[in-house]
């Protein structure tokens, strides 16, 4: 188990490392899908499952698909994904970047294993995401209305920076 | 530090790194401001496993709802430069150079 959870911590920053990397955005979003399903599990394997479940609904189905359609906009005749050389020199030197770091700051411990998780108790207990999730609606009920103000400005914003025609916000034709 | 910390945490300095050296597309940019809220929402969540806090485990959720309004907002910003400037190239968003 130990051994699954570095994996995937390994996937994780391996497909964020090839979302920096700059390819063309057609490889981007792969790399981007990639490390939030190793993430996913990641929060599975510790046993927060509604928020691994909350992640993978809202951010893999909602905004990452939206991502997906909108890179139809970066159309381009060849687009350059990971066997480009510009692409593997920016994702060496990330890489070098941060281990350089990490040797220069003497590892810090990294190499020690240690994970904690959710207890299992039986069935007649409340989980602790569900229980903490839920508070948004008993104590958490004031920033849960600033949320949802803040979506529906969201919505009005959207809808002014795309209108076009002569009242757009970002219009010169 | 444990290697499951070292994870998020590198993968929130590459997204960053990768923010700031951009090359051609503004899309891309927007990708990589994507892997830096995925890195901090489970470094979030992982705050709250550990420290054994549940009423925590609604940040990683509000921190979401936030993230999908910069991520909207954003993609208006990349669709309206590209009804502008014809294809969304960073090179070509050039008004402010002197």
């Amino acid at each position: 188990m130990t051994y699954l959870m570095f994996f995937l911590g390994v996937c994780f920053a391996v497909g964020v490392l090839g979302v920096a990397s700059n390819p063309s955005p057609y490889y981007g979003v792969v790399g981007l899908v990639l490390a939030s399903v190793a993430g996913c599990g990641w929060l599975l394997g510790l046993g927060v499952s509604f928020v691994a479940l909350v992640l993978f609904m809202v951010y893999l189905g909602g905004m990452l698909v939206v991502f997906v359609y909108s890179v139809a906009l970066a159309a381009e005749p060849f687009p350059g994904g990971l066997g480009d050389w510009r692409v593997i020199g920016c994702a060496v030197a990330f890489v070098a970047i941060v281990f350089g770091g990490l040797v220069f700051g003497g590892f810090m411990g990294a190499w020690k294993f240690g994970v904690s998780t959710v207890n299992n108790v039986g069935v007649f207990v409340v989980r602790s995401d569900f229980s903490g999730v839920s508070m948004f609606y008993s104590h958490g009920a004031g920033m849960f209305l600033v949320a949802g103000w803040g979506l529906l400005l969201t919505l009005f914003v959207v809808l002014e920076l795309v209108r076009g025609l002569s009242r757009g916000a970002i219009r010169a034709v | 530090m444990s290697p499951l910390h070292l994870s998020f945490y590198s993968a929130f300095i590459f997204s960053g790194l990768g923010l700031a050296f951009h090359r051609t597309h503004l899309v891309s940019a927007l990708l990589c401001l994507e892997s830096m809220m995925l890195s901090m929402f489970v470094g979030l969540s992982m705050w709250s496993i550990e420290n054994q806090v549940s009423s925590f485990t609604m940040v990683p959720i509000l921190m979401l709802t936030f993230s999908a309004c910069e991520a909207g907002t954003g993609l208006a910003i990349l669709v309206a430069s590209t009804r502008t400037h014809g294809s969304d190239h960073l090179h070509n968003l050039n008004l402010l150079q002197c």
